[in-house]
């Protein structure tokens, strides 16, 4: 399960994910001719507070699932990996989906820094052409997953 | 002229070794090559000069890709006199995620009836033998390990999940070979790792020795 800070996520096998990803991943990542372009730098994870994770992981997935996946779905119908796809798109469904981070006042500070991170990466994924950034976005869902797996217990 | 092939990473405790094939149809021609490597996100490729004009078929850059939280590409082309081929170039390379896991050193002391195990996760590379040895598991924090053990005698076989450093196996046979086999894993992270084996023989049991007498 996932312990992002306050927020618990149970009933996700983070290695199905895994798998989903790297049945994608030669296919996808050769398509990102932009090697000198990263969305998700360092900067956009580095030192994550625990009570920061929820927020940041909650605004990452609902962008990935309502505009990168969404958006790029044509060419997985093109490159014929459905199967992965929905795979790795489901399980981050539901765990967005779970993820309820608190609105209250005293939590205003941390939800803004959570946001600047994420504005980091979408002003770099806005820098680029649709296609290519949303070719570059899922070719980095490993560096997601990587940052996420550090919230996951066995 | 053909480009070499096969260019792969080969990386165990990040330790990352460039490696490549000759290019096809050129054996017994006496062929150089020349390395550069990239970070992803950066702006240009780099040069290593111990990888330049070099005779072997592959390269240590395991100084310039340390940064285990970066992804990397390299590329490498084959030189002939005045020919050189087009760059053979890597897949992204994430070492994180794509560094295999050395085995633990296994440290086994048996009595009559019980096995005490020790492990020890294996060191990641360093660059000098006098820098500070960084364990793999301060990189990864959740290392487990699961412990197969092997009754020779009954030819029984059990395992366990472990996520500290030791553990006792009681209620053992006395005067048998017991084999045990221990395998890392990270929670959550698609790793490979290789497998640890060794045994020990339960000591005679005493009781039955004094009977005797």
């Amino acid at each position: 399960e996932f312990h992002f800070g306050p927020c618990h996520v149970e009933g996700v096998a983070l290695l199905e994910l895994w798998k989903a990803f790297g049945a994608m991943k030669d296919i996808v990542v050769t398509q990102d001719k932009i090697m000198s372009v990263r969305l998700l730098k360092q900067e956009v994870f580095q030192n994550v507070s625990d009570a920061e994770s929820c927020y940041l992981a909650h605004e990452l997935l609902k962008f990935y699932l309502h505009t990168v996946f969404k958006d790029y779905y044509h060419k997985v119908v093109e490159f014929k990996i459905m199967k992965s796809f929905s795979t790795l798109a489901n399980n981050l469904f539901v765990i967005m989906s779970k993820l309820q981070p608190r609105q209250e006042n005293e939590t205003v500070s941390i939800r803004e820094s959570a946001h600047r991170r994420f504005l980091l990466f979408w002003s770099a994924f806005k820098q680029l052409n649709t296609e290519a950034a949303l070719t570059k976005a899922f070719g980095e869902v490993d560096i997601l997953l990587t940052w996420m797996g550090k919230f996951y217990r066995h | 002229m053909p480009k070499p092939t096969n260019i792969t990473f080969f990386s165990i405790n990040m330790k990352n070794v460039l490696q490549w094939n000759p290019p096809e149809g050129l054996h017994g021609i006496e062929l150089t090559y020349t390395v550069q490597y990239f970070i992803y996100g950066q702006k240009k490729w780099l040069s290593k000069s111990e990888c330049r004009q070099i005779n072997r078929t592959y390269c240590d850059l395991s100084t310039e890709t340390s940064d285990y939280e970066h992804q990397y590409y390299a590329k490498v082309k084959a030189i002939w006199e005045a020919n050189c081929s087009e760059w053979a170039e890597t897949e992204r390379f994430y070492p994180l995620l794509e560094t295999q896991i050395g085995p633990p050193e296994v440290a086994l002391a048996a009595s009559e009836k019980s096995i005490s195990i020790v492990l020890t996760a294996p060191e990641k590379w360093k660059r000098n033998p006098e820098d500070p040895t960084v364990s793999m598991q301060q990189i990864y924090s959740s290392l487990n390990y699961n412990i197969s053990v092997y009754n020779t005698k009954s030819k029984r076989m059990w395992s366990q999940f472990v996520t500290n450093h030791t553990l006792v196996l009681s209620w053992l046979e006395p005067n048998t070979l017991y084999c045990v086999t221990v395998e890392s894993f990270v929670p959550g992270l698609p790793g490979h790792t290789q497998p640890s084996q060794q045994c020990v023989s339960t000591l005679k049991d005493q009781t039955s020795t004094l009977k005797v007498k």
